[in-house]
């Protein structure tokens, strides 16, 4: 029997992204188990945009939920709107909000890839990673205005048109990553160095998956195949634009880095699928109606599901509003998978669980 | 999505009668402040095509004490603790604190009386 240590991490730590504190109960360095708290940042949002905020104000106000996947909270609220609203949105407005979240769902894995690469020691892959990423980040600024917190899915449709030279554009910047792509792959594949510190470390077991209620490319690359796109397609037609469901079985952190990675090839093939064959029609479905009635929707944000359950009452201001963000339902996950691992593996761990605690708290 | 009503006496076995982890997922729990009563929900997907949401709920007294379904749902410990802070309700053997700072204002989702 080693000597038992506490080690608290966080929620001010050069290893964290993130505003979340982890105590570690340590035997010499293998952890043995672990607290986690993960709420440091509530700000009150669900109970702003039950009082303060008019209902097509909040698809405003739930993009800043979280800066990261700004476009998952905007659609899945004014998916939610839309039900309570009982209206249709136009065809290109659903098909516009697929390749925003597409494009989302890249910068997003592409910025997880890169901080598993610095919190396992690999500075130079890092600065490969986000250097490669940029394009995504210049797509959705062209399309959407603004490079984070778009404002593009609105109530009822979507508050701007994709030009055709827009759409040139970005086939055109897709190709150009192509190359760009493999060679990551090809690193976050075979590096050795960084294979040490992936492979094998951080595993979560499927069962332990389907126990936890797991979400995302977290439970994916453990080989449970959860995925909003593949489960629902009533509000946004996923296989249509060629949606393919990735999983994994090692459930380690390379696995993870793997499956994001496999996971961009389907969203540029998505892209690409909409671009190619965007049909035309308004982009919104005007109403008077207000919110009436309750009403659920789940939407694959990069992280994983997304939950919205809104209820109104035939007024301007919703009665209530839930938001499930994908994290919340990994942190009893993200807390047990620390068991048995060293703990200077604890960086690239928490790296790999992607966490957005911005989403989680609210 | 499906409602299912149930009862503070018949939660657990409710819950432990229809979760079977290889094909439901919990996802999570949320409650509506009703003024006198609250309405308690407990929210399940399906892993399968096409996927049917569940939403198990029951018109509670927010002063008694709901019990836990932690003992069916592993995971539930998060949205209960939240729920605890966020709405001011008494879960069994889940403590306030875990979401809010102790001396926040409890409950900041109620309705303001």
């Amino acid at each position: 029997m080693g000597k038992q240590y506490e080690i608290p991490v966080g929620a001010q730590h050069i290893s964290l992204l993130e505003p979340l504190h982890f105590k570690f109960t340590t035997v010499n360095e293998k952890i043995k188990s672990t607290d986690a708290n993960v709420f440091y940042v509530h700000r009150g949002i669900e109970l702003a945009c039950c009082s303060k905020f008019k209902f097509r104000q909040v698809s405003f106000v739930v993009g800043r939920v979280c800066g990261l996947c700004s476009i998952s909270h905007s659609t899945a609220y004014s998916q939610v709107a839309e039900k309570l609203l009982k209206i249709e949105i136009p065809a290109r407005a659903k098909y516009l909000r697929m390749l925003v979240i597409e494009l989302d769902r890249i910068h997003s894995h592409l910025l997880c890839l890169s901080h598993v690469a610095e919190n396992s020691g690999f500075e130079a892959l890092f600065m490969k990673t986000m250097q490669y990423r940029e394009f995504s980040m210049e797509l959705l600024e062209a399309v959407c205005g603004n490079r984070v917190q778009y404002d593009f899915a609105i109530v009822g449709g979507v508050s701007r048109d994709l030009k055709p030279e827009i759409g040139q554009l970005i086939l055109k910047r897709l190709k150009n990553f192509m190359p760009q792509l493999e060679e990551l792959v090809d690193i976050y594949q075979n590096n050795w160095t960084l294979s040490l510190k992936n492979k094998g470390i951080g595993v979560l077991t499927k069962e332990n998956a389907m126990r936890l209620n797991v979400v995302g490319p977290f439970a994916r690359a453990a080989g449970l195949a959860i995925d909003v796109r593949n489960e629902t397609e009533d509000l946004l037609p996923w296989k249509e634009v060629g949606f393919e469901m990735i999983t994994d079985t090692a459930g380690d952190v390379h696995a993870r880095n793997m499956l994001r990675l496999r996971e961009i090839y389907v969203s540029i093939r998505i892209i690409e699928n909409i671009i190619n064959g965007l049909p035309e029609s308004a982009l919104i479905t005007e109403t008077k109606a207000f919110p009436d009635g309750e009403a659920t929707v789940r939407l694959e944000a990069p992280r994983g599901e997304l939950f919205y359950y809104a209820k109104g009452n035939k007024t301007q201001i919703l009665e209530r509003l839930k938001i499930k963000a994908p994290t919340f339902s990994n942190v009893a996950a993200m807390a047990e998978t620390f068991s048995g691992n060293e703990y200077g593996s604890v960086p690239a761990i928490i790296a790999s669980y992607d966490p957005c605690l911005s989403c989680t708290a609210r | 999505m499906k409602k299912i009503e149930t009862t503070i006496e018949k939660l657990k076995s409710d819950i432990a009668d229809f979760y079977k982890p290889d094909q439901h997922h919990f996802m999570v729990m949320n409650a509506v402040d009703m003024g006198e009563k609250m309405e308690v929900q407990w929210f399940f997907s399906d892993y399968v095509y096409p996927c049917e949401t569940t939403c198990f709920f029951a018109i509670i007294n927010p002063a008694e004490e709901i019990p836990s379904i932690k003992e069916v749902v592993a995971s539930a410990w998060v949205a209960e603790a939240e729920l605890v802070d966020l709405m001011n309700i008494k879960i069994e053997n889940t403590e306030k604190g875990f979401v809010l700072e102790p001396d926040f204002e409890s409950g900041p989702l109620r309705k303001k009386k």
